[in-house]
């Protein structure tokens, strides 16, 4: 089967799964909904006002499309950050910038603003600024001298982010009392519904940053050769490892942003991707856009029903499976070490 | 609001259907319902022993897993923690208002609750005066009035009692422990720090920080407590715990074996067993005073 | 000699000055010369003579500093990186670390310069690699990952990938130094297949005098960055020039079955002036 037929039936396969994962998330939930109400409310037949309109389509439909979002955005850059440091363990929180805006996000809150002044907005405004400042430092420690050097990223990323995490250990120790339980409750990733302005921007800030990773992944490809053989091929190598840098930088920085900081994602999707398409870019890149949402939405849908009222955090599920996924991959010593 | 306005204001009310029932909330922020609430779900565990206190749990629909007082309190249905409610209980209660703190709750669960278009009513109190303010606000919100300015009457005549009975003796050195490991004391503008203040005593870290901050053990040490009063929250502070106090013989506190378990959830909810705490209080500092 | 495909007219080369690096920063002097289409040319010299420098500037990858390097009559710097890349195609030393894809995919990699732009290969890119894969013999290993082949296939699927641009210049870097004899020996007559079957332009750039010297048309002999001498095997390998240039004595005979000059290296194993152990090929290494 050639490489473009493969990638439409995995595409197809995977974009059926989040569908259907995405229109069955809509009926389950800590409110008893009968499915008649559900689809009543989605139809739009149901009043604005009732419950059934305002938990479907105002609780449970905004949270199934940041779940999807974050969830494909994380895996995209996963899958770029393993190509350009090919490495297996790269993941968007190994290099520093989930760190930098998870910082961000903790001195927003701990600053405290005040209630109903805050939008999304005030906080996402952090979260960026977070990220953007430990992804400048990165990329500062990893091209000191001639070029971007892919050998330093995933060092520089690894400081970065321990920098960060003890940043916010110290302003979590100065946190005043009342304001920890939330500092906490949202560093440990939560997915929550977020308003429809919000959701636009992330899904044009993670589109920018997928257009960016999705038009170089042949090259991304042919970095496997190395820096100098590609270049003799004809590849920018240098604007390719920026570029590739900044998509997943932005990819990272917005789910941290509007979603939190989650975890293994990045690491998951992509290497159980690999096992079934191989390791060409072309094909994960965007097999991991849909199969990074249909997991993370499973997760959280898990997340959110599995005690019921009380709702597990969406990282709690993802890290329970990344463990011994992890084990599995070791045992199969698969062949998709990068 | 006096009972003629009262008065008025309800004829209006029942009057013209269509006319909003606005009220501020105590952090200043207008509130507007479409009539005075009859369904209401509670964040806040002290709010939640008010309006019981003053009659009024029969508007009360949501609870969170904290308000474990009065015990019938936990026959209402939960909506989850304070930090992490769940939306979609709160939303399938129907409620008409929400009453949330700005101190245990999240901004984020207020600004969702908004833009699901459900009033919410913020409650934040610092002073002993915004405990009974609190009670005054919440029987006017619900139609409580009498029974709420009564409660107010009997905890302010309570709360004078115990003033006047300490007032006459000298003032010990109190450490109070909120929080053993690490150590966190209450502050400058703190309940706990004025429950002290009006049971007799001074307490050492009065000045140490805002709210309530961390501090070191030698700086307590240090200033010589004469009585230590350990916290307990929920359950009653190990033997571990005690122990570790007990060792740090030089202590006036310990000296004279003046080391005392407080309940915490009178002492640090801001309901009207606040004033069973202060009582609690004032017979551990002055236990002279009430023999 | 009919218009040459390559020249280097003049060419020197320094490479900036780096803190913490030699005070004497290397450089390529005064390099000139031609290669004709349909040559074997050799490139020979000690270590850190300047050979791999060279190639990176017949790829680009570095910019002279002095001279010009003209490519089928244009100068270098006026091709694009593309065009370069469907004109000259480099086959690398070494192995490839942690390298994950199949043979075929590796090949199509090739491909690359002839549309950028194209998302996926197209058929007429199947249809070249499928060819270049025929040509080097690894066809039947096209769907197995390159990890898992021997050193002697994996060579020969690089060089498909290199075949696969279509290149009128083919330069390989040091091809036999980590494979085995046998695959030595596989190596040198693949070359010299593409070069008689398919009229492909040898640069062969390699410390192994001897297969230099076995399948080579012309050879350049460089050391200090220079072009020390240039010309046919007989001519460059000669005893006083090699002692000279790799600073050791050399005895140079003429094969009986090849008529090609072979180098022997004099072991002095005895003396206490004696070098490194050295491998059983005539290879010099330092």
């Amino acid at each position: 089967m050639s490489p473009a037929a493969r990638l439409m039936t995995v595409l197809g396969v995977l974009a059926a799964i989040l569908v259907l994962a995405g229109a069955a998330a809509l009926f389950v939930g800590s409110a008893a909904i009968s499915p008649r109400a559900v689809v009543s409310a989605v139809t739009g037949r149901a009043a604005p006002e009732s419950v059934e309109s305002v938990v479907t389509l105002s609780i449970r439909l905004p949270r199934i499309l940041v779940a999807m979002l974050a969830g494909g955005a994380l895996a995209v850059a996963g899958v770029a950050f393993q190509g350009l440091t090919r490495n297996p363990l790269a993941e968007p929180s190994v290099l520093g910038i989930s760190g930098g805006a998870a910082f961000g996000v903790v001195i927003g809150q701990s600053v405290g603003f005040g209630p109903g002044v805050l939008e999304a907005a005030g906080l996402t405004v952090f979260a960026f600024a977070g990220a953007l400042l430990a992804a400048g430092a990165v990329y500062l420690i990893a091209a000191a001298g001639r070029g971007f050097q892919i050998q330093t990223l995933l060092l520089a990323g690894v400081i970065v982010g321990i920098f960060f995490a003890s940043a916010i250990t110290v302003v979590i120790s100065l946190l005043d009392f009342n304001r920890l339980g939330g500092v906490i409750h949202w560093l440990l990733g939560n997915l929550a519904p977020i308003p429809r302005g919000s959701l636009a921007l992330f899904a044009g800030l993670a589109a920018l940053g997928f257009w960016l990773v999705l038009t170089r992944a042949r090259e991304l490809n042919l970095l496997a050769l190395g820096e100098e053989s590609a270049q003799q091929l004809g590849v920018n190598a240098e604007r390719l490892k920026l570029a590739i840098f900044i998509g997943a930088a932005l990819l990272t920085a917005s789910v941290v942003a509007f979603a939190g900081p989650i975890g293994f994602v990045g690491l998951i999707v992509p290497h159980a991707l690999r096992m079934v398409l191989g390791p060409d870019n072309r094909l994960l890149v965007p097999a991991s856009l849909v199969g990074g949402g249909a997991f993370l939405l499973l997760a959280d849908t898990l997340a959110r029903n599995i005690v019921a009222p009380a709702e597990l955090s969406v990282g709690v599920i993802t890290s329970f499976c990344g463990a011994p996924f992890f084990v599995y991959l070791l045992r199969t010593r698969y062949r998709a070490s990068l | 609001m006096t009972r003629p306005a009262l008065a008025v204001a309800l004829a209006l009310a029942l009057a013209l259907p269509a006319t909003a029932f606005t009220v501020r909330d105590m952090l200043g922020r207008g509130v507007t319902l479409a009539g005075p609430p009859a369904r209401i779900v509670s964040l806040v565990p002290s709010v939640t022993e008010i309006l019981y206190a003053i009659g009024a749990e029969d508007r009360l629909v949501g609870v969170t897993d904290f308000c474990d007082y009065p015990p019938a309190a936990r026959q209402k249905a939960s909506v989850g923690g304070m930090v992490n409610p769940n939306l979609e209980a709160i939303v399938a209660l129907t409620p008409d208002l929400v009453i949330a703190t700005t101190e245990g709750n999240r901004e984020e669960t207020f600004a969702q609750l908004e833009r699901l278009g459900i009033p919410t009513y913020l409650v934040a109190a610092h002073h002993v005066s915004d405990v009974t303010g609190l009670i005054t606000r919440l029987g006017g919100l619900t139609g409580r009035q009498t029974a709420g300015d009564a409660l107010r009457a009997r905890l302010e005549q309570r709360i004078e009692a115990v003033r006047t009975t300490v007032q006459a003796f000298r003032r010990p050195r109190v450490l109070y422990v909120l929080w053993p490991e690490p150590l966190i004391v209450p502050g400058r503008g703190s309940l706990v720090a004025e429950l002290i203040g009006l049971a007799g005593g001074e307490s050492i870290t009065a000045a140490a920080g805002d709210a309530y901050p961390r501090y070191s053990l030698e700086a307590a040490v240090a200033r010589a407590p004469e009585v230590i009063l350990l916290a307990n929250h929920g359950s009653n502070t190990g033997p571990i715990e005690r122990e570790r106090w007990q060792r740090l013989t030089d202590l006036p506190a310990i000296k004279t074996g003046r080391l005392h378990q407080m309940d915490g959830n009178l002492l640090h909810r801001y309901g009207p067993r606040v004033v069973d705490g202060l009582e609690q209080l004032a017979r551990a500092i002055h236990p002279e005073a009430f023999r | 000699m009919g218009a040459p495909l390559l020249e280097l007219n003049g060419v020197g080369f320094a490479y900036p000055a780096s803190p913490g690096h030699r005070e004497r920063p290397f450089r390529l002097h005064d390099l000139s010369f031609a290669i004709a289409p349909g040559e074997i040319v050799g490139v020979i010299g000690p270590n850190s003579a300047g050979k791999t420098t060279l190639i990176r500037l017949l790829t680009r990858v570095l910019a002279p500093t002095a001279g010009e390097i003209v490519l089928e009559g244009r100068p270098l710097a006026r091709w694009s990186q593309a065009e370069l890349a469907r004109r000259i195609a480099v086959v690398p030393q070494g192995v490839l670390p942690r390298f994950p894809f199949t043979v075929g995919e590796l090949v199509l990699m090739g491909r690359y310069p002839h549309a950028p732009d194209r998302y996926f290969e197209n058929p007429a890119d199947l249809a070249a690699a499928r060819e270049a894969m025929a040509a080097t013999g690894v066809l039947e290993l096209a769907a197995l990952p390159l990890d898992s082949l021997s050193g002697g296939e994996r060579q020969r699927a690089v060089v498909a990938r290199a075949l696969a641009q279509e290149p009128r210049l083919l330069i390989l870097d040091e091809p036999t130094a980590h494979l085995d004899l046998r695959y030595q020996a596989e190596s040198a007559a693949l070359l010299r297949r593409l070069n008689r079957e398919r009229g492909v332009t040898v640069l062969l750039v390699s410390h192994d005098l001897n297969l230099a010297g076995e399948i080579c048309d012309r050879l350049l002999l460089m050391a200090d960055g220079r072009l020390v001498a240039a010309g046919a095997p007989e001519a460059v390998l000669e005893e006083s020039l090699l002692g000279a240039v790799f600073a050791c004595e050399v005895t140079v005979e003429k094969s009986a079955t090849t008529r090609r000059p072979v180098v022997q290296l004099t072991w002095r194993v005895d003396s206490p002036n004696a070098g490194a152990a050295a491998s059983p090929t005539a290879n010099q290494r330092r």
